[in-house]
């Protein structure tokens, strides 16, 4: 088991962010990205898939988004809207109401639209300054963020002592057999465990 | 009769309500067949309590989350990265 994963760290973030989301009056869109599903995937549906949580949480479709599908439905075969469609949208949505985007494990996402990815949300942050991105990824994409996005911070997520120990007492409370287990093991393992590792 | 015709306003509005309804997730489905909210869910599930907590309480997630509202000093993007060796640490 993983102590600390990328997703973890993520979707703690993305909760912190929700639960304030509300009296904040700000949105919160997410993308968890996977080697596994990244074949389905393409840069507009996934700009599509944040602008939908950003759409989702105000009271009104905007006026041009509501149009645009209007206009998409006299076509025949209309197809999903473009890249370029939904990156306006996204600026227009973000620039009105103040926009977290999370996106966890960038490395996953195909090199080829990362960069479009990357890119789009550069063109999403010059249009409105006040949206917060975060992203996560492994340590080989750091430059290539930091050289498409300006203002970054980075921190390295490794797990810490307090996590280690939070880590091991929930595992030892689901523990089906703990009749097998005395309390000085239980107290060997909250003690043996966390040091080893703050040793690696 | 004028019970049936209250009756017919009242269906009238809850269509009226309905064709909102489905216009919105229609619009909302042709923006993207995708829904990351479901993986978020799920990881949310799995997720043990108060473990990472720490890196609400940095100074780096705290200044990104308040922003100084705009300005090219602007923090505005926080990247955190997991080292494979470290960060992957399992334990059995």
């Amino acid at each position: 088991m993983q102590v600390l994963t990328s997703c973890g760290v993520s979707s703690l973030v993305i909760d912190r962010l929700c639960d304030q989301a509300r009296s904040r009056g700000v949105a919160v869109a997410c993308f968890y990205f996977d080697f596994a599903a990244q074949k389905e995937l393409s840069s507009a549906s996934m700009l599509g898939a944040l602008l939908k949580q950003v759409v989702s949480g105000l009271e009104e479709m905007p006026e041009e988004i509501a149009q645009a599908y209007e206009e998409h439905r006299m076509v025949i075969d209309g197809r999903g809207p473009q890249l370029a469609d939904i990156l306006k949208m996204l600026q227009t949505t973000s620039s009105r109401k103040r926009t977290f985007i999370c996106i966890d494990a960038l490395d996953e996402c195909v090199a080829r639209y990362r960069v479009k990815l990357l890119d789009s949300l550069s063109q999403v942050l010059r249009r409105s300054p006040g949206t917060r991105v975060f992203v996560t990824g492994r340590p080989h994409i750091r430059f290539e963020v930091a050289k498409r996005l300006s203002g970054i911070m980075t921190v390295r997520i490794t797990p810490r002592r307090p996590d280690i120990i939070s880590y091991l007492q929930t595992r030892l409370g689901e523990d089906t057999t703990p009749e097998a287990m005395d309390s000085s093991l239980k107290a060997d393992i909250l003690k043996k465990i966390p040091e080893s590792i703050s040793e690696m | 009769m004028s019970q049936s015709c209250s009756n017919n306003t009242n269906s009238f509005n809850t269509n009226v309500i309905f064709a909102a309804a489905d216009e919105r997730s229609n619009i909302l489905a042709w923006l993207s067949p995708l829904n990351p909210r479901l993986r978020h869910q799920d990881v949310q599930d799995r997720r043990v309590k108060d473990v990472g907590e720490w890196l609400l309480q940095t100074e780096e997630f705290r200044s990104w989350q308040a922003g100084s509202r705009g300005g090219e000093s602007d923090n505005a993007v926080l990247f955190c990265y997991g080292d494979p060796g470290v960060g992957k640490t399992f334990i059995r």
